[in-house]
């Protein structure tokens, strides 16, 4: 009995409104990252059979391959001949598909009487970074699709030689194009997609770690000067409450930019030092070769990021660290206690918790345009997105994303300068509910 | 003597709640004023607005000549406030916090050394000092307090409950060291406090505040006159419980 009594004061002082409203906020940041999730999934189904061709060839044997595809279920779209002279962009652009796969002239005389591996051309459309940009634009099934069909009609014929055979098993090569914009080169979007997903992912985890860091700091600083009382000697002492203000968030500042260049630092020689260390000589000698055309195809796509982006997106971090801080400053100041200060963090926590998950998983561009409004609502997802928006020429929905940040922060600052000069910062309180035991004190 | 403190119609009113109203009061140079009152009546808003912490809703408070609604800067340099259970930063050491406290009231170096100097004598904690604050005893963080309160010889030393959690010892030793510090210095005090027997020991004058308003004021031995008490408690009971104000 005693023990039951014990276990009920417990869960009383566990189970209170913040706790409830914690979890109902996480429901709703799985619920909308389910719902991303869910979109993109959908997309992936939507596209599996899915197959854009362009058949220069136009013989009965790839007439054959394509009623075998239907047969299959697959949704073929063919796209006239006529078009073969343009550049693939404009062709692309001008049937909005994001996929192709051309048969060129004279694949089926190669294959079938010359015995030669003729090659196929696959033309991929690249409009963000993510790997979910990927599904509509990915052309493996459909070349999986070939490759299962034409190996098939070559053994209906039997008699193989060890030529044939190989043929068979290989029976074509696949030119790889990726088309970003009104670019093209000669590519695989894959190997771009990984490139960039490793470099892009770690603005990111910066940007999340940074925001969290810092409010947590300047939170906890706030909150723990008022509750012990000292913010009230130190305001009382012939100093400004600017100068308090300005010196704690300077702090914090300085601290997160230590941490952002440790966690730099900490990817590139740490993380990048294991993936070199573990390749053989001859796996990096490849890989330099690899960079070398790499970095020629991703200034061909115009890809490249120069000093200036990079120099934008510092700002952008700048700019999310300032709001991130503003914001902490206004709940620090709310806190009572030091469970308050605790639960104060949260609403910071999801504002940075989901543009951040929703960048994991797929292209904040690429949402319906509800749940994107939604999300670039949020003034940290324009930091999550600024690589991927500057890469992909989305000029317009990056300088917005920095005039809007530099609004929210002044609101937010004005605001946070406002309860610090005022009462309030002895006075407002977020109590979900409680009675303000601070203003009853404090009369 | 001169008045350091001039409280003249000062009141706060909080969005549905008066917390303070209309109180006026003077305390002379090297006097030791207190306010008291029960939990709630409105000690510490006083207190605060005279700190220049939070603004009146109107009236004024001038503190050796300056007000504290129109030049806060210039009140703050005049003095210092010992928030009721006031803590420190635990991580500093003592003699850290004494400077950096020291160095909030001037850029003078040599003038911060002797404030630190001074607030060493004063709170006797003499090597504990070289320990972080976090380590030190509720008595031993309300000595360094006291001292850092007093180590630049303000002209107005204001103390919300200044011995609330103490010890008897501590608390003793506390009340003779503004006392003392009053008689030499010359340094007014503002005490505010709910324990009868400290107040009528360490202050020279009081003030009973009940639902905001100050009900009376006088020199102790003045109210058990009037009140034909023989203690401060009686005439404290018969203010704020009676409403008999003489």
């Amino acid at each position: 009995m005693k023990f039951f009594n014990l276990l009920k004061k417990e869960l009383t002082e566990l189970v209170n409104k913040q706790m409830i409203l914690g979890i109902v906020v996480i429901c709703v940041l799985f619920s909308i990252v389910g719902q991303v999730m869910q979109s993109s999934l959908d997309e992936i189904a939507k596209n599996e059979y899915k197959i854009n061709i362009m058949d220069c060839d136009n013989t009965s044997f790839t007439q054959s391959i394509f009623d075998d595809m239907k047969a299959m279920q697959a949704d073929i779209t063919m796209i006239g001949v006529e078009n073969s002279g343009k550049e693939f962009q404009q062709i692309m652009s001008e049937n909005n598909i994001d996929s192709l796969v051309v048969i060129p002239e004279g694949f089926t005389r190669d294959l079938l009487e010359n015995g030669d591996i003729s090659a196929l051309t696959a033309v991929s459309v690249m409009k963000s970074a993510s790997s979910m940009s990927m599904i509509s634009s990915d052309n493996s099934s459909a070349l999986a699709l070939f490759q299962s069909i034409i190996s098939n009609k070559l053994m209906e014929k039997g008699g193989f030689s060890e030529q044939d055979i190989a043929l068979v098993q290989q029976p074509f090569k696949i030119n790889e194009i990726t088309v970003v914009s009104d670019k093209s080169a000669e590519i695989s979007m894959s190997t771009i997609i990984q490139n960039i997903s490793v470099q892009n992912m770690i603005i990111p985890i910066i940007v999340f770690v940074l925001v969290m860091y810092t409010s947590q700091m300047i939170i906890g600083a706030i909150s723990t000067e008022k509750i012990d009382k000292t913010l009230e000697t130190l305001l009382s002492a012939p100093v400004s409450r600017s100068s308090v203000l300005g010196a704690k968030m300077l702090a914090a500042a300085i601290v997160a930019l230590i941490n952002a260049v440790a966690f730099m630092i900490g990817y590139y020689v740490f993380i990048g030092g294991a993936m070199t260390s573990a390749m053989s000589g001859e796996e990096i000698g490849a890989v330099v070769s690899d960079t070398l055309s790499y970095d020629k195809a991703m200034n061909q796509l115009g890809l490249h990021l120069g000093i200036t982006d990079y120099l934008l997106v510092g700002v952008q971090t700048f700019l999310t660290i300032m709001i991130s801080l503003s914001v902490s400053i206004i709940l620090g100041a709310m806190a009572n206690d030091a469970k308050s200060a605790q639960s104060l963090i949260m609403p910071v926590m999801m504002c940075a918790m989901i543009p951040y998950m929703i960048s994991m998983v797929s292209d904040i561009n690429t949402l319906p345009t509800v749940i994107k409004t939604i999300v670039y609502t949020i003034p940290f997802t324009h930091t999550f997105t600024a690589m991927n928006n500057l890469m992909f020429g989305n000029d317009k929905i990056f300088v917005f994303g920095i005039i809007y940040q530099a609004v929210v922060f002044v609101i937010c600052m004005f605001f946070a300068i406002r309860i610090f000069n005022s009462d309030k910062i002895f006075t407002s309180s977020l109590n979900l509910g409680q009675k303000s035991r601070l203003r009853k004190k404090s009369r | 003597m001169n008045n350091i403190l001039e409280v003249n119609g000062l009141t706060k009113q909080y969005s549905t709640v008066l917390a303070v109203d209309n109180i006026s009061f003077s305390i002379r140079e090297g006097e030791i004023f207190a306010l008291i009152g029960s939990n709630g009546a409105g000690k510490t808003t006083t207190i605060r607005m005279i700190s220049t912490l939070i603004k009146p809703t109107s009236g004024d408070a001038v503190v050796n000549g300056f007000s504290v609604t129109k030049q806060p800067e210039k009140v703050r340099e005049c003095i210092t406030y010992l928030p009721d259970e006031a803590g420190a930063y635990k991580n500093m050491k003592g003699t850290a916090y004494l400077k950096f406290m020291a160095g909030l009231f001037t850029d003078d170096s040599a003038k911060v050394n002797e404030y630190v100097s001074r607030a060493v004598e004063i709170c006797g904690l003499k090597e504990r000092l070289n320990d972080k604050i976090g380590t030190y005893s509720r008595g031993m963080i309300r000595k360094l307090l006291l001292a850092r309160a007093v180590m630049n010889k303000p002209k107005l030393a204001i103390l919300d409950e200044p011995t609330s959690g103490l010890d008897v010892l501590n608390a003793m030793e506390i009340r003779r060291m503004i006392k003392k510090l009053a008689k030499e210095d010359g340094t007014a005090f503002l005490l505010s406090s709910h324990n009868m027997l400290e107040i009528e020991f360490v202050s020279d004058r009081v003030g009973i505040v009940a639902g905001g308003h100050l009900m009376t004021e006088g020199a102790v031995s003045d109210l058990k006159a009037r009140y034909n008490t023989s203690n401060l408690e009686e005439v404290f009971e018969r203010v704020v419980v009676s409403h008999e104000v003489l």
